[in-house]
């Protein structure tokens, strides 16, 4: 930057003095010295005030040598021009001053604006958590309290429903709460990728059996095909992923709804997705659906797909939306494929024994 | 045994009161250590059947609680880990503990492992039969059966098994199983398990996509249910 801001002014000297040299036939001396100020002023536009002085400096010993009599000599004959280099050189300086000034006010905006949407964004946060914890909240203190005064007075199917429904609630505010840590360590970057190998099938297969009771009101169709390559991923962080993508799709379908989990190879990469077969997205950005308190199609802190988009960064992947043809919605990430180590002759040598 | 002795290393007094209450409704005799200090004294002084510690302890690390009994016991070791502990969870399995429940945990879940745990240690796994599913195994004359047929296993895959079968019910971690099967110049080389774990499904499972026995537990090992 500081050395960009040097060859300007040194190319700021050249051209002036080409120019000074092809007009001087009909140029006055002093307009000659104008078309150096021109240069001087435009460095200071562009480079910073090392480059102005420079600027000065060359432009002056150059309309000096080149143009000032006698020429080809550094001696001034005439003390009128000492004031041109002193003007030359002031009002550089001034022009830089003035453009730095203006230049830091539209930072200090630009921050602002930057602050301001933190500030949006952590309201939204707060407002939003605060609302996804409330009502589990009401409706945990509301049953325990009927638990422990009711006691015996409640019958025993009613107790259950009330303990179940406690149960139920405080498991889902441990999923937010969860979420919001996840998000956080996401953003502030403390998380590092423990990457090894693994497939794609496995983690499907788990995910779809830790989600079981959540999905049990979906239909629920795999298409992991057996040949699939394994892939260096963070295994416990792409799990996260295809549980959220799986969640948002049995959250935001009626009951019945076909959702669909598949994998497939594209080329150099693994295309993972979740689609579902429900009545499809409203008119919109398909882009705004990642992004973090995206409202989503009916409540919830949208953090589970902001949370899909980070781990797939950190990947170096890709994750989009598509509205299914006909009816439904797609949700893909792909994941770079790369060569697994080849299993070293002894584990096979082993195997012949 | 139902009147077992469990040991709970927990430093928050309302999750042992829960865990108290839930074991004692079971039958089981409850110890109750409030850190890892006391906890590894009264695993000595009390001589559980099983332990179960929390990895966020106060005073010192679960896992070191684990290492210190492991010097001297082989009682069955389940750990209660937060959600945010995955890499610790690992370490204490691979420092000896058997198996984990992760918070926040239902009841049921906990009694679940707890049961399997004590089962396995009351009659550890013979190592030479084993029944899941459909499949039959027997280790000694190296004999599988699938829905009564046979099904060709080779030796590593027979070794495989045959460590996850000593831990039935339990997890047992990537490095556990490499070190075993393949020896610990390979404890790192995961891939061979994502490949003969497969094998394994496709030989034994009826569902290899979704199999019912030969668990995946990401980021962890697996798990042989039976």
């Amino acid at each position: 930057m500081k050395w960009r801001g040097y060859a300007y002014a040194l190319g700021a000297t050249a051209a002036c003095t080409l120019a000074g040299l092809a007009l001087g036939t009909w140029l006055e001396l002093v307009n000659i010295a104008m078309v150096y100020l021109l240069g001087v002023v435009l460095v200071a536009l562009y480079g910073g005030r090392g480059a102005v002085v420079a600027a000065s400096i060359l432009n002056i010993a150059a309309y000096n040598f080149f143009f000032v009599p006698p020429r080809g000599t550094f001696h001034v004959d005439d003390p009128q021009y000492l004031v041109t280099f002193v003007m030359m050189l002031a009002v550089g300086l001034i022009v830089s001053w003035l453009t730095e000034t203006v230049r830091a006010r539209a930072q200090a905006q630009a921050d602002l604006a930057i602050q301001a949407e933190t500030e949006r964004i952590r309201n939204a946060l707060l407002s939003s958590i605060s609302h996804d914890l409330r009502t589990p909240l009401a409706v945990i203190s509301g049953a325990s309290s009927s638990l422990a005064e009711g006691g015996e007075r409640l019958a025993a199917p009613e107790r259950a429903a009330l303990a179940q429904s406690i149960f139920r609630e405080s498991q889902e505010m441990s999923e937010l709460i969860a979420k919001v840590l996840q998000m956080t360590r996401l953003e502030s970057g403390g998380l590092t990728l423990e990457r090894d190998w693994c497939s794609i099938g496995e983690i499907g297969a788990c995910v779809l059996r830790r989600l079981k009771p959540r999905l049990a009101d979906h239909l629920v169709m795999v298409d992991l095909p057996a040949d699939l390559p394994l892939a260096r991923v963070d295994g416990a962080l792409i799990e996260q992923a295809l549980a959220n993508l799986l969640e948002n799709a049995a959250r935001h379908t009626p009951p019945r709804t076909l959702i669909r989990l598949r994998a497939h190879v594209d080329g150099a990469e693994m295309v993972v997705s979740v689609e579902d077969f429900g009545p499809g997205l409203p008119e919109g950005s398909l882009e705004r659906l990642f992004d973090k308190f995206h409202p989503g199609r009916r409540g919830g802190v949208g953090l589970g797909l902001a949370i899909c988009r980070a781990i797939v960064a950190l990947h170096g992947g890709r994750i989009w939306a598509e509205r299914l043809p006909g009816v439904g919605t797609a949700f893909r990430f792909s994941l770079a494929l790369e060569t697994p180590p080849e299993m070293p002759a002894e584990a096979l040598a082993k195997e012949m024994r | 045994m139902t009147h077992a002795t469990i040991l709970v290393v927990e430093d928050e007094p309302d999750i042992r009161r829960f865990l108290r209450s839930s074991l004692g409704a079971e039958g089981y005799r409850v110890v109750e250590s409030p850190n890892g200090r006391r906890g590894t004294l009264d695993a000595g002084m009390h001589k559980p059947d099983l332990a179960i510690v929390d990895l966020g302890l106060p005073d010192f690390d679960g896992v070191e609680v684990i290492r210190h009994i492991r010097e001297w016991s082989p009682m069955p070791i389940l750990v209660l880990s937060a959600r945010i502990q995955e890499r610790s969870k690992v370490e204490a399995l691979d420092a000896g503990a058997d198996d984990y429940v992760t918070k926040p945990f239902g009841v049921g879940e906990l009694l679940a492992r707890v049961r399997a745990a004590l089962r396995h240690a009351a009659r550890p796994a013979s190592g030479t039969e084993l029944n899941f599913g459909e499949a039959r195994i027997n280790f000694e004359k190296r004999q599988a059966l699938r829905d009564g047929a046979a099904v060709h296993l080779t030796p590593i895959e027979f070794r495989l098994l045959a460590c996850l079968a000593r831990h039935l019910g339990m997890v047992v971690t990537h490095r556990q199983l490499l070190t075993e099967v393949w020896g610990p110049t390979h404890a790192a080389d995961t891939h061979y398990l994502r490949v003969y774990m497969k094998q394994l499904r496709e030989k034994l499972e009826a569902d290899p996509v979704q199999p019912k026995h030969l668990l995946t537990e990401t980021g962890v090992g697996y798990r042989l249910a039976d």
